[in-house]
């Protein structure tokens, strides 16, 4: 079993990154190397379907989000777009998961739903623009796979537990691993480009408005896509993280537990107890029992007619 | 020192699952808790109550928590699109729903009890969504349990006494099977007992059937990994 990033430098060196992860994970989980494999091809199926029918937009449950994956296409099939295609792809793709994420459509959680558009953003927008051979994004997908489980050993991936940066910071972290990969990267530059990622993301709030995944989440997978790359980036060119990754996780874990409750998933905080947030959330609850008085009024509805038919 | 629970994640589970949206852990983790009630109870069910600690009951309307807790107890998996529509084919399929706010004490703020009842037995399952779709359940029927569904399991309900153990781990054995883990709690010494029991291969139905016949097995339940 893989204890720490460092053990994992050691273990990888001169090595395949993906093949370490894999045989690792045959051996604490008993699932074969060639099962993982076939089980990622199809996520990457799921998450290239996904990205297709979120780039026509639609209404999120809240209402507050759902069409910006649709109009940052828009001006990029149109030559509005300034920033350099990869860019805006990473962009595009991450607001068409979490476009879909937001009605109840299939999605694969990587790690989580509400982090779940940046991985997706970084290594099939980078595929594409790069040619890149579709094996290799799996491969880049065990890399972020890996990456994460190494980091849920120390820390619990979810933004009750430690906030924002638990989610989208290991999801930018497990996405910046898997670029430098798929680019060509050593084992230690992936790591490197894990830690720059990671660092530069603690102390990220999770405050929901209305408690929704929607505001920030979507906007904030698009943007954290493209800090991943920059991470990749960096760690590619041979820059190194001086804080090494087992610490900065260390450091995740611990400002998580310092992050007061409402901070944390709770919707009592933050962005979520702003004016415009507050008022959000009790449209919010105002919709909800009316649509319970309604499915109340419908049942009793029914029993009546039921009755009205046997009697 | 760092700080570490050295919880073992798969590769998998870290990129997945596949599922409806909008949360893994509200919607992903809540159905398969679901899940867990219905797969126990082994039929079909015909009152399904969820009682939610607070933090839970304040948010879970908004990650559709309702529909994928219902989902999960009709038997739909955290993948099937027609999770948005579970309490409409419940009702459907004849299915009383009920969801209460209840205090359940210092666990996990995601955590929830369901009571699953079926045409011939009831279950109760007590369970928190922990992030990622990762669950833990920790009480069925009363009984303390550290439930994750992650692997084939066999769950014994039995009357305690001397000897138990080892005759089940035998039946295992001579299957040639490998014991992952084993968790024993009882409610009083010599009274009613429950065994859970993490196999790293699935189970034979004869092998299931011989530990059924055991002397004292009250019921046994053999579940696989909750997808």
């Amino acid at each position: 079993m893989i204890e720490s990033f460092k053990h994992l430098e050691e273990a990888a060196r001169d090595r395949d990154l993906a093949d370490v992860f894999l045989e690792s994970d045959e051996q604490e989980h008993a699932v074969p190397a060639d099962m993982i494999l076939e089980a990622l091809r199809k996520r990457r199926g799921v998450m290239r379907d996904c990205v297709e029918r979120g780039k026509s937009g639609g209404e999120s449950m809240g209402k507050l989000v759902g069409n910006e994956a649709r109009l940052l296409n828009e001006a990029f099939l149109s030559g509005k777009t300034f920033l350099d295609p990869l860019t805006v792809k990473a962009e595009i793709y991450a607001l068409s998961v979490m476009g879909e994420n937001s009605r109840m459509g299939v999605i694969v959680a990587a790690p989580t739903a509400g982090a779940g558009g940046i991985v997706p953003g970084m290594l099939l927008a980078l595929e594409e623009e790069r040619h890149i051979d579709p094996e290799k994004t799996v491969r880049g997908m065990v890399v972020a796979g890996g990456v994460g489980s190494v980091i849920a050993l120390s820390a619990n991936i979810s933004g009750a537990a430690g906030g924002c940066q638990n989610e989208v910071g290991v999801a930018a972290a497990m996405g910046a691993a898997g670029v430098a990969y798929m680019m060509g990267g050593t084992p230690h530059e992936s790591i490197q480009a894990a830690a720059i990622a990671l660092k530069n993301t603690l102390g990220l709030v999770c405050d929901p408005v209305g408690g929704l995944v929607e505001v920030p989440c979507v906007k904030r997978n698009a943007l954290f896509a493209v800090h991943g790359l920059t991470a990749a980036q960096l760690a590619l060119a041979g820059v190194d993280s001086i804080i090494p990754m087992d610490e900065i996780v260390e450091a995740m874990v611990r400002i998580g537990r310092s992050l007061p409750r409402g901070l944390r998933e709770t919707a009592e905080g933050g962005l979520a107890t702003t004016d415009t947030g507050t008022a959000i959330a009790l449209r919010l609850k105002e919709e909800a029992n009316q649509r319970r008085a309604e499915r109340a009024e419908e049942r009793e509805r029914v029993a009546l007619e039921r009755k009205s038919h046997a009697t | 020192m760092p700080i570490r629970h050295d919880r073992k994640v798969s590769i998998l589970d870290v990129m997945g699952p596949v599922m409806v949206g909008p949360s893994s852990s509200h919607t992903a983790g809540t159905a398969r808790l679901g899940r867990v009630a219905r797969e126990i109870l082994d039929e079909d069910p015909v009152e399904v109550r969820f009682f939610l600690h607070p933090p839970l009951a304040a948010t879970y309307r908004g990650h559709g928590s309702d529909f994928a807790l219902v989902g999960g107890s009709i038997g739909l998996n955290v993948d099937d699109p027609r999770i948005p529509e579970a309490i409409r084919i419940a009702e459907q399929m004849g299915v009383t729903i009920e969801f209460t706010e209840e205090d359940l004490g210092e666990v996990h703020p995601n955590t929830v009890r369901v009571e699953i009842h079926g045409p011939s037995r009831e279950v109760e399952v007590v369970g928190s969504s922990i992030g990622g779709g990762v669950i833990e359940v920790f009480k069925i029927d009363g009984f303390q349990t550290r439930f994750k569904g992650d692997s084939p399991t066999l769950l014994l309900f039995y009357r305690d006494r001397p000897g138990m153990i080892a005759e089940v781990a035998n039946i295992i054995a001579e299957e040639g099977i490998n014991i992952a883990s084993l968790y024993c709690s009882r409610k009083q010494r010599g009274k009613d007992a429950f065994m859970q029991v993490d196999v790293d291969s699935p189970l034979s139905r004869a092998a299931l059937s011989r530990i059924r016949s055991l002397e004292d097995v009250t019921d046994a339940r053999y579940l696989d990994r909750i997808p």
